[in-house]
């Protein structure tokens, strides 16, 4: 009896983690089938390297093509603007970490991390808002246009790469041994040499992994590119001058494709994919080697000796290098406090500008169409609906995944490593090519029109991963004693894993949960094709289609005369995701401190 | 159906020519032993030597361990317990462990105890009320920890939390019950209670424990093995062990010469 059950529960959990490797192959398989067409009638060849762009919405498959479909200049827009927020925020997080790790009070050092998970969390249309109303008039005093073009995308990129780079690169600056450090100051480095000559070059694998993943986030943004890129299918020409990036290109033209170019831009889609693959790769191989490092670093760590030897190497050419590390000093306090500052002036510039214009009507108000007092009441339900629908979905099924992941799979056999190497994938894909797959999937499914239905499905998918993720590093901070004691006790498996594992790792799992949240509220990608960006009309149900808040800023920053309600719902999202973050810390605490012995 | 589970295994511990590997590490070499029923048993060596090791083997504890390979002969009674039919919770109902370091259910006194009775269907309120009271009792915890039964198990003092699982242990009525180091993470007054509970239980169960202390051996102990790099170098009633010990090694161990 009780083996059956286990037996079914073991399957429940398989059944799960393979969901997630079938996500995977849906993506491939649907994105191929539907492009594969496009390349075919336009040649791969052509499609990647010409240059012009000019579609037609008439084309069919059938007939001669009378537009063109190159996308090479969005390719190079898109690498160009990846590179330049690499330079700008792949540097100035790198010294941030070193600053938040080394050279900060330790209170400032709590805040500071906390405010770069809000910065993280900031949906990517508030990051174009922001450009477009904040930098591009400043930028515009330089510029030979209005700002619009490679600089300004390259500056809002790479704010928000910030966050990775800086928190990846603090982690693997925090897990360098502690001896290293000690043994430079003990042979006479100063701080800040000890840091940057021993610490700093150690880590450095992991550093790097980090702005990879940072590229990996650049090349795959869409809704701030789109906002301040200019977007006319042209090379970027320096730093000023509109140019197109490969999802502006999805996004721009989707709404009205024809048949031709609709493959086109699912193609487009497909070679976006292909370069964020490339770049995971890269990152997997990197993170691994930064892994054996450090293993072989910790075995290393007993034979002082060479360390110690290593140390001297350096301190032959101290002098010659003392200089270099002060300026890494100033930079990394520079970094950090130009950082802070961001933070404080994207914030304060919304909040100012935004605040007087939310009021009670423009929250719950019924808005009536064609006119022009707006209101999101609307939204806020339909972005309810949606995080109601794309957490039922996604929850359960990435914390069947993760336990089956974590607590079911001792040996790591061929089938749990393509599970996981499915989550990689998943985590990668840019969250437009999520609003394409969900827009050949879901949307045809359901009918062919947008509705909440498919969008919270197509955003679930987007979720799983993280989820997973998350909730297996929970329960890997559960500890085995624990496990031990149950099963000690002649427990199974299913009872160990739902009495006592998940209880203990329920602080963990909900502070992902509530962060999946603030993941769907502020992404507006994945819903603008699969939702639809009505704004007027009530949903009243699932099949109704509806802009979530995300997808209705975007909107009305874009038609230009609602600049004010653009503002205002910009308050909305970073006042929410603020809210999460602050939720999600304070429950994980909580919860921590219940099971970790709190007196009842 | 209760009644029979308890027929099945017996109280005294048989193990003929055990053999463990862990991957390609040999960890138990050609183990042989008969451990008697309704007396304290302890093992003794040197760190590593395989004891705890042993010691899981007889609630089937290495199972979770991937890639852990056990041969040889395990009875309990007449019962194999690596037979393919056997039932590992039954087995582990009827043989409770206590750790080394106390692991309390981050739950409730009265949940962490009634964690195994529930395990095996009982659901009524007093029943388990009956249960709960009766295993502290047995674990001389009862009175500290009678006003406290609905506080979290985490938040009690290390002794308390030590023989709160020993409580845990008992509320399942195990034939036999293993302990790993249980006083080793204890200061010298919940040591002496530990101990005097060892000789309280031994008159219902069989107790295997494992010891650093050669002093706790000695007076808690009847039988005492001695391990050594995966052997079982010696193995006898306890007061021969160390007076008269028969092989060098054993001598030397617990002269303190080595180890
Ligand atoms: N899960 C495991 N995987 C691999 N090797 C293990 C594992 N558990 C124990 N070992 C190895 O088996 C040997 C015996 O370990 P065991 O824990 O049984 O020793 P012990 O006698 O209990 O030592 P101690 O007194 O330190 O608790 C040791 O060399 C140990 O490294
Ligand atoms: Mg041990």
């Amino acid at each position: 009896m009780t083996k059956v059950k286990e037996k079914i529960g073991r399957a429940v959990f398989a059944v799960s983690a393979g969901i997630c490797i079938l996500a995977v192959v849906a993506i491939f398989v649907f994105l191929l089938a539907k492009s594969a067409p496009a390349f075919a009638k336009i040649g791969v060849f052509n499609f990647v390297f010409g240059d012009t762009w000019l579609p037609s919405s008439s084309d069919s498959y059938n007939a001669p093509l009378s537009g063109e479909y190159g996308v090479f200049t969005m390719i190079v827009g898109t690498l160009a603007t990846t590179v330049g927020a690499l330079a700008f925020g792949g540097v100035l997080g790198y010294f941030t970490a070193v600053f938040l790790v080394f050279f900060c009070p330790n209170g400032l050092k709590k805040v500071l991390s906390s405010a770069i998970g809000v910065l993280a969390g900031i949906p990517s249309v508030v990051y174009g808002f922001f450009g477009v109303q904040f930098l591009l008039p400043i930028l515009a005093l330089f510029a030979p246009n209005n700002g619009a073009g490679l600089l300004a995308t390259s500056l809002v990129l790479g704010l928000m790469i910030l966050p990775t780079v800086v928190s990846l690169s603090k982690t693997s600056l925090e897990s360098v041994p502690r001896a290293y450090y000690e043994g430079a100051v003990a042979m006479g480095a100063t701080h800040t040499q000890a840091v940057f000559k021993t610490v700093v070059p150690a880590a450095r694998s992991g550093i790097v992994a980090s702005l990879v993943l940072g590229v990996g986030r650049a090349l795959g943004e869409t809704m701030a590119v789109v906002m301040i890129a200019g977007n006319s299918a042209t090379y970027p020409s320096g730093l000023f001058g509109s140019f197109r990036v490969l999802t502006a290109n999805i996004v721009l033209e989707m709404g009205y494709a024809g048949e031709v170019q609709e493959g086109a831009l699912v193609a487009t889609g497909v070679v976006l994919l292909v370069f964020v693959l490339l770049v995971n790769i890269l990152f997997s191989l990197l993170s691994a080697r930064a892994v054996k490092r450090a293993v072989k670093k910790t075995k290393n760590k007993k034979s002082r000796p060479r360390v110690g030897m290593r140390i001297r190497d350096f301190f032959g050419n101290l002098a010659y290098r003392m200089k270099s590390s002060s300026i890494g000093k100033g930079t990394a306090i520079f970094s950090g406090t130009f950082t802070a500052l961001t933070l404080v002036c994207i914030v304060g510039f919304v909040l100012i500008k935004g605040l007087p214009h939310v009021t009670p009507h423009f929250l719950f108000g019924k808005f009536v169409f064609g006119s022009e007092n707006i209101t999101i009441f609307t939204s806020i339900v339909t972005t309810l609906m949606a995080i109601a629908l794309s957490l039922a979905v996604a929850v359960p099924l990435g914390v069947m995944t993760a336990i089956f992941l974590h607590e079911y799979t001792a040996k790591e056999n061929l089938f749990v490593r393509i599970v996981r190497g499915a989550i990689d994938i998943l985590g990668g894909v840019p969250s437009i090519v999520y609003g394409l797959f969900g827009l050949i999937t879901f949307v045809r499914l359901f009918g062919g029109t947008s509705s909440i239905l498919a969008g919270g499905l197509t955003v679930s998918v987007m979720l799983l991963p993280t989820i997973v993720r998350s909730t297996e590093e929970s329960l890997r901070a559960v500890s085995d004693s624990l496990r031990e004691g149950s099963y000690a006790l002649g427990a199974g498996k299913l009872r160990t894993v739902f009495k006592i594992v998940l209880p203990s790792a329920l602080g963990g799992i909900l502070s992902a949960i509530v962060l999946a949240m603030g993941r769907v509220v502020s992404e507006s990608a994945p819903f603008l094709y699969t939702a639809g960006s009505v704004i007027w009309a009530m949903p009243t149900s699932y099949a109704d289609n509806g802009a979530t808040l995300a997808v209705a800023m975007y909107r009305l920053a874009g038609e230009g005369w609602h600049t004010n309600e653009a503002y205002a719902t910009a308050v909305v999202l970073v006042g929410i995701v603020l809210i999460l973050n602050l939720l999600a810390g304070f429950v994980a605490k909580k919860l921590q401190k219940k099971w970790n012995g709190e007196k009842r | 159906m209760k009644e029979k589970k308890e027929e099945i295994f017996g109280q005294d511990i048989r193990v003929k020519n055990a053999n463990l590997w862990y991957g390609d590490f040999h960890a138990l070499k050609g183990v042989s032993m008969e451990i008697p029923a309704r007396a304290v048993t302890a093992f003794i060596g040197p760190s590593g030597c395989g004891k705890s090791t042993f010691l899981k083997c007889f609630n089937r504890m290495n199972d979770l361990v991937s890639g852990c390979k056990i041969t040889g002969e395990f009875r309990i009674g007449e019962t194999d317990i690596y037979d393919k039919t056997t039932d590992i919770n039954a087995l582990r109902k009827s043989v409770g462990m206590v750790f080394q370091k106390p692991n309390p259910f981050p739950m409730s006194v009265y949940d962490n105890i009634a964690y195994g009775p529930r395990t095996f269907g009982i659901r009524k309120r007093a029943e388990l009320d009956e249960i709960v009271e009766s295993s502290l009792r047995a674990s001389a915890t009862w009175e500290e920890l009678k006003d406290r039964l609905h506080d979290s198990a985490t938040g009690l003092s290390g002794g308390q939390q030590q023989r709160l699982c020993i409580a845990r242990a008992l509320a399942v009525q195990p034939k036999i019950i293993l302990m790993d180091e249980p006083t080793s993470a204890l200061d010298p007054i919940s040591t002496g209670k530990i101990e005097e509970l060892c000789e309280e239980l031994k008159k219902d169960t069989t107790i295997v424990v494992v010891t650093h202390n050669m002093q706790q051996a000695t007076r808690i102990s009847d039988k005492t093995g001695f391990f050594l790099l995966g052997e079982l170098v010696e193995y006898g009633d306890t007061e021969e062990i160390f007076s008269s010990p028969k092989d060098e090694r054993t001598e030397r161990y617990i002269t303190g010469r080595f180890g």
